[in-house]
């Protein structure tokens, strides 16, 4: 067991409830769908279990121990070893593709030679190759999609949310994103993804758990719930 | 950037104002010191005469004094003598010219105490003698001279708190201004597992480059100062002993750098303490 969640709730400090009595366990190596309507509260978990969030009410337990009662250096660790796809991407306007992805490299102080060989490789997974120089703003959306997605997963996390990485994309580099979560989960990187997207879900067949309103309705291996 | 560069700028002057004044003060301090310390070093007793005695009350006199415990050289110091070294002090050759032509000063016995400790009682028992007119010596102006010191020292302490805690405050504002327009990057950085000392950095950096800037600044301005004021004051009253710049610039330097360095790390620390709870 990676991470359990116990009557996990969060009301937001302008009263709104957006998450309650969540109780949920994700083990090593999954790969999980979190779907649901807008407002849902599928970001809202997902920033509960990144611990961009603190609960308001039951607890997120990583490796059996409450986030809250993280030291800070616990904190760092979890954080090296875990990679986040925000929804509003949370690129840097005025940086190249390349400082972007570097950025998280650079984060957690690996050398520049390194930092040099592993970005471009990086870039060309997500279907980015040769484009390191251009500025991430004047890409389309999509691609600076993928760049947030590169950025999240070139530490080689052990967890990894995506909070709807296909979002922005058509239905064929969509397909290839999923292919390259696919790819890394096999390597080992367990995954958590938020998605709107049904068409992937019916194809995947992996875990699904289903939110409405803040409360978790469905949690089966399969297809679409709703 | 424009809006941080007049903060900027306004940050490094008041660490240059501050650290101006501080080592201003510490400049005074230490020459009041160095003052004091060669006043308390003089254990003479000056007596002066009467105009009207004979050269047999003079050597009466002298008798006397010779005779009081604790004495241990008498000189006698004629009223030329007396000019010429007044002369000196003032930095004035024709003092005689000045004074129209005519000494005014009496002649005198210059006593040299045995100990610090036996001056007081010296003078006390010099001014009861028949023939002398006024006794003086230099334990009240070291009196006088701590208690000036001790006035500037703690009026100076509380200027020097007051003016750094402003200097920290205007730091603090310059680099919370550089921190939002990194916010978003801060957060990132956070999450992708930065450590805090690896985000405080360059803030710190920033920091302590505008502390460094501003007691740079300040340095140059007090070593410019302190050499005019020096030569000025050497020139007028030359018996107020001015340390040279050679002796006080070495520490005036690392007191001067260590401040700025000091106040820059402590302002960038402040205000990035909020930003690092993510
Ligand atoms: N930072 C916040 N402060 C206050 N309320 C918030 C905040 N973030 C989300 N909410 C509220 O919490 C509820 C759940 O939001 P959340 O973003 O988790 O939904 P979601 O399932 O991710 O929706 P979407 O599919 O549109 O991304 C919503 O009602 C939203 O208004
Ligand atoms: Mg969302």
């Amino acid at each position: 067991m990676l991470i359990q969640t116990v009557n996990l709730g969060k009301v937001y400090k302008n009263g709104i409830a957006a998450l309650a009595d969540i109780n949920l366990t994700i083990d090593f190596g999954e790969f999980i769908f979190l779907t649901g309507a807008s407002g849902a509260g599928k970001s809202t978990l997902i920033r509960l279990l990144f611990r961009e969030e603190l609960p308001t009410a039951g607890q997120v337990l990583i490796g059996g121990r409450s986030v809250v009662r993280l030291t800070t250096p616990e904190i760092v660790r979890l954080r090296r070893n875990s990679g986040v796809v925000f929804q509003d991407f949370r690129l840097m306007e005025s940086c190249s593709v390349f400082d972007n992805v570097a950025f998280a490299l650079k984060a957690v102080e690996r050398p520049w030679n390194e930092i040099k060989m592993r970005v471009p490789a990086m870039l060309e997974r997500v279907g980015l190759a040769g484009r390191e120089h251009e500025n991430v703003m004047h890409l389309s959306g999509g691609e600076q999609q993928r760049v947030a997605v590169a950025r999240a997963i070139i530490n080689n996390p052990l967890i990894l949310f995506a909070d709807e990485p296909t979002g922005d994309l058509d239905p064929k580099t969509s397909d290839e994103l999923i292919h390259l979560f696919a790819d890394i989960n096999a390597e080992g990187t367990t995954l958590v993804m938020a998605t709107h997207d049904k068409d992937i879900v019916e194809r995947m067949q992996r875990r699904v758990i289903t939110l409405e309103r803040g409360r978790m309705i469905g949690d089966t291996v399969g297809g679409w719930q709703l | 950037m424009r809006g941080n560069s007049w903060m900027t700028v306004a940050a490094i002057l008041t660490i240059t104002i501050s650290l101006f004044l501080c080592t201003f003060f510490w400049l005074i301090i230490a020459n009041l010191n160095a003052n004091a310390n060669k006043v308390e070093e003089d254990v003479r007793v000056m007596a002066y005469l009467d105009f009207d005695l004979t050269q047999r009350d003079y050597r009466n006199i002298e008798t006397q004094i010779k005779f009081i415990s604790g004495v241990k050289n008498v000189e006698f110091v004629s009223k030329d003598q007396g000019l010429e070294s007044l002369e000196g002090r003032f930095n004035d050759s024709n003092l005689l010219a000045t004074l129209g032509g005519k000494n005014p000063l009496p002649d005198s016995f210059s006593i040299t105490a045995a100990g610090a400790d036996d001056v007081k009682p010296i003078y006390d028992a010099v001014k009861k003698i028949d023939g002398i007119y006024e006794a003086t010596y230099g334990a009240g102006t070291v009196e006088r001279l701590f208690a000036l010191t001790d006035t500037l020292r703690q009026a100076g302490l509380a200027v020097m708190i007051l003016l750094c805690v402003a200097a920290v405050v205007l730091i603090a504002l310059s680099i919370r201004l550089t921190i939002l327009a990194r916010k978003k990057e801060i957060m990132v950085m956070k999450w992708c597992g930065a450590t805090d000392a690896f985000v405080r950095w360059p803030f710190f950096l920033e920091g302590m480059m505008l502390g460094v800037l501003g007691a740079l600044l300040a340095l140059g301005l007090e070593m410019l100062l302190y050499s005019q004021a020096a030569a000025y004051i050497s020139a007028t009253v030359s018996f107020v002993q001015i340390l040279p710049l050679s002796q006080v610039w070495g520490s005036a330097t690392v007191f001067t750098l260590g401040a700025g360095l000091l106040l820059g790390a402590i302002g960038s620390v402040i205000p990035l303490a909020r930003f690092l709870k993510v």
